[in-house]
């Protein structure tokens, strides 16, 4: 990269992050009460116990942000890797069953074997993700031509209906452990406890600063195998390491926050148009802009129909599959 | 091929008859009816097939088995299995004409479409009486439809599969607003569109039976007309043309028609997945004929499938019921991945 692009690319990110702080203070004073900006910043950064206004802030509004925030950034990285390894523009972890199998593996963990506890949530919620990502790609595979685009989305649309499908057999069946979790199952941030997001955290910790190691050689693999292997990067490994990091990635958003659709296929189609094709730039840019975006569809959610709230995860369908649509048409 | 002909009025009417495609829909016909016995017996209050029989035929042995069928078990049945027909004739219209092996009423949004229409008017106008509901369905299909196919046509071909990736986005964005909407209505209002929504047949009664009887009644006999210009379309556009065929009209003449009979469908009973991917590849395995023979060994399949479906979902788990739809939807994925394992090289990108 020469001096100007460094510079340019700085900025930009800065910027971005200029913008995302913007969105987190405003996600925190939107609500059933406007809280002033003002206030908000001194819940911040000097809380005081007797002030209403800081303990609803501090306890209510910001964790609730910080899940947005987190689980955008995650899910548009995620849908980032997967875009640059399978080369496939329409990529993107609710689309290729990850989601699916992560949700699923949620739902039967905790209602075959009783999992109360949270902290397993994020690992069952990653091998879900897993199985659903293996399956997905192995009947893709199989069939003849291989994994296009094409039957890679119709594999990840059918291992999703299928799971969709047991899932609603499942809850059908037992419906007192699942009460709480029909909200959560369309994809939603409300009601959920700080203790699930502590759980998660190390995982979107874990699995960003992999994506943040491996974006270069994603660069060359998105060129094509053979240019990757050319420039001597050891195609199979990365693969596997971007699986994890995908894998990793999704569990962690969709313990915390339930299946959001297409906000893994928006956001690094999005940045691609602002900082072209290095995955140096594109992993970082994705993470920061995915985490505002999350953030303002949930103040979306939150307020159009106020009193009553939108899942997010219907908001980020309503926004993604046009895109979906849109890209079909001019990609494929 | 083990086919006779029979000639009638001098000449003018040939029908050809292949032995062991009649043979198979006979032995459907049987099967629906052993499925229809079946579950007109098994329930809480249970009857043995004589009793069915006799209900069935005027002279019930108490009042309770005279209203436990027909009140209860026999609507939902037959409506399960119209509903089974509707959709299996749906989606091998649908594949002929888009001569795409993948399409289905469910996976291109059409259900949807019908979904969000009906969702609408049972939360925002609770009140509008329910022969209206299959007719704003069947236009709120039409629309999904049409917009799919204009989305998946372009000049630079290959649009059959487009119209499937096109399709899946589009659904996905409907339910979407499905979903919306059933957060922002009344709760009761909405947990009855939820139940429904997953493809239940349980609620259903004598009103559903009669307007999917007034559909079959118009519906069905332009299928069965719509025989030849569907044996002609599977070609290709040039051959039909060269048969003498208007493509155009009889493309968008089916495609309505086919719409029409899903909307109902979804109308009635919600959106059950899969039968209109999975009966006419079970129909064309049973047996091979031609493009009128299909037709008719597919409405059997799909009756049988939906009614089966139904039985199970009902008599499983019992006392709580699966809705229909699941059972489908965890049949047909299996037959939809194996679809994708064996068409796609035919149909490259």
């Amino acid at each position: 990269m020469n001096a100007t692009r460094t510079i340019c690319a700085a900025t930009g990110f800065w910027l971005c992050l200029g913008g995302v702080v913007l969105a987190f203070l405003w996600h925190v004073s939107v609500g059933a009460k406007a809280i002033p900006l003002g206030t908000v910043w001194q819940a911040i950064t000097a809380p005081q116990d007797g002030v209403f206004d800081h303990v609803v802030v501090r306890d209510l509004r910001m964790p609730r942000a910080i899940f947005a925030l987190s689980v955008g950034a995650a899910l548009s990285v995620a849908g980032a890797l997967m875009q640059g390894v399978t080369r496939n523009p329409l990529a993107e972890p609710g689309i290729l069953g990850l989601m699916a199998g992560a949700t699923f593996a949620v739902i039967i963990g905790i209602g075959w074997f009783g999992l109360a506890g949270t902290a397993y949530v994020p690992l069952f919620a990653a091998i879900g993700a897993l199985i659903g990502a293996v399956l997905v790609w192995t009947i893709a595979s199989a069939a003849p031509g291989g994994a296009t685009p094409l039957t890679l989305i119709l594999s990840g649309a059918a291992v999703g209906g299928f799971l969709y499908a047991v899932e609603s057999a499942a809850i059908l069946l037992n419906e007192d452990t699942f009460r709480n979790f029909r909200v959560w199952l369309s994809g939603s941030l409300a009601g959920r406890d700080m203790a699930t997001y502590l759980w998660a955290l190390p995982w979107f910790i874990g699995g960003l600063i992999a994506a943040l190691l491996i974006a270069h050689q994603i660069t060359a693999l998105a060129m094509g195998e053979e240019t990757a292997a050319g420039l001597g990067v050891d195609t199979f490994k990365i693969k596997v390491a971007a699986l994890g990091a995908v894998v990793v990635l999704t569990a962690a958003a969709v313990s915390v926050a339930g299946p959001l659709g297409f906000v893994g296929l928006v956001i690094p189609h999005l940045v691609r148009l602002f900082v072209g094709s290095d995955y140096r730039l594109i992993v970082p840019f994705s993470a920061i802009v995915g985490a505002g975006y999350v953030t303002l569809v949930d103040i979306a959610a939150r307020v159009v129909l106020a009193p009553i709230e939108i899942s997010t995860g219907i908001v980020t369908t309503m926004l993604g599959a046009p895109m979906f649509i849109w890209l079909v048409r001019v990609k494929l | 091929m083990s086919t006779t002909t029979l000639i009638g009025f001098g000449g003018r009417l040939a029908l050809r008859v292949p032995y062991r495609a009649a043979l198979v829909s006979l032995g459907l016909t049987f099967a629906i009816i052993g499925v229809l016995t079946w579950s007109l017996m098994t329930g809480s209050y249970p009857l043995d097939s004589t009793q069915v029989w006799a209900t069935l035929f005027g002279n019930s042995p108490s009042d309770t088995a005279s209203t436990v069928v027909w009140e209860f078990r026999f609507p939902r049945t037959l409506v399960a299995l119209l509903v089974g027909a509707f959709l299996a004739l749906s989606g091998a219209a649908l594949q002929y004409v888009t001569r795409n092996p993948l399409a289905d009423p469910s996976l291109v949004g059409v259900s949807q479409g019908a979904a969000l229409v009906v969702v609408s008017v049972t939360i925002l106008a609770p009140g509008m009486g329910s022969y209206l509901r299959p007719i704003l369905a069947f236009g709120g299909s039409l629309a999904v439809a049409a917009l799919i196919l204009l989305a998946s046509s372009s000049r630079r071909g290959g649009d059959t599969l487009r119209f499937i990736l096109m399709g899946i986005g589009v659904a996905a964005l409907i339910s979407s607003f499905t979903s919306a909407l059933l957060t922002y209505g009344d709760i009761d209002r909405a947990m009855s569109a939820l139940g429904w929504l997953a493809g239940s047949v349980h609620s259903v009664g004598w009103d559903e039976v009669r307007w999917l009887s007034v559909t079959a009644f118009f519906v069905i006999p332009a299928f069965m007309a719509a025989a030849r210009p569907l044996s002609a379309i599977r070609f290709g556009e040039d051959v039909a043309t060269g048969l003498g065929i208007r493509v155009r009209m009889a493309r968008w003449g089916l495609i309505i028609l086919a719409v029409a009979l899903a909307a109902t469908a979804v109308a009635a009973v919600g959106a059950l997945g899969f039968v209109g991917l999975v009966a006419p590849h079970l129909a064309r395995r049973l047996a091979h004929s031609g493009v009128g023979m299909h037709l008719v060994l597919t409405g059997l399949t799909g009756a049988l499938l939906v009614g089966l479906a139904d039985f199970a979902g009902r008599a499983a788990f019992a006392p709580i019921q699966i809705p229909a739809g699941l059972v489908t939807a965890i049949i047909g994925v299996p037959v939809f991945v194996a679809l994708i394992l064996r068409t796609q090289a035919r149909s490259q990108l």
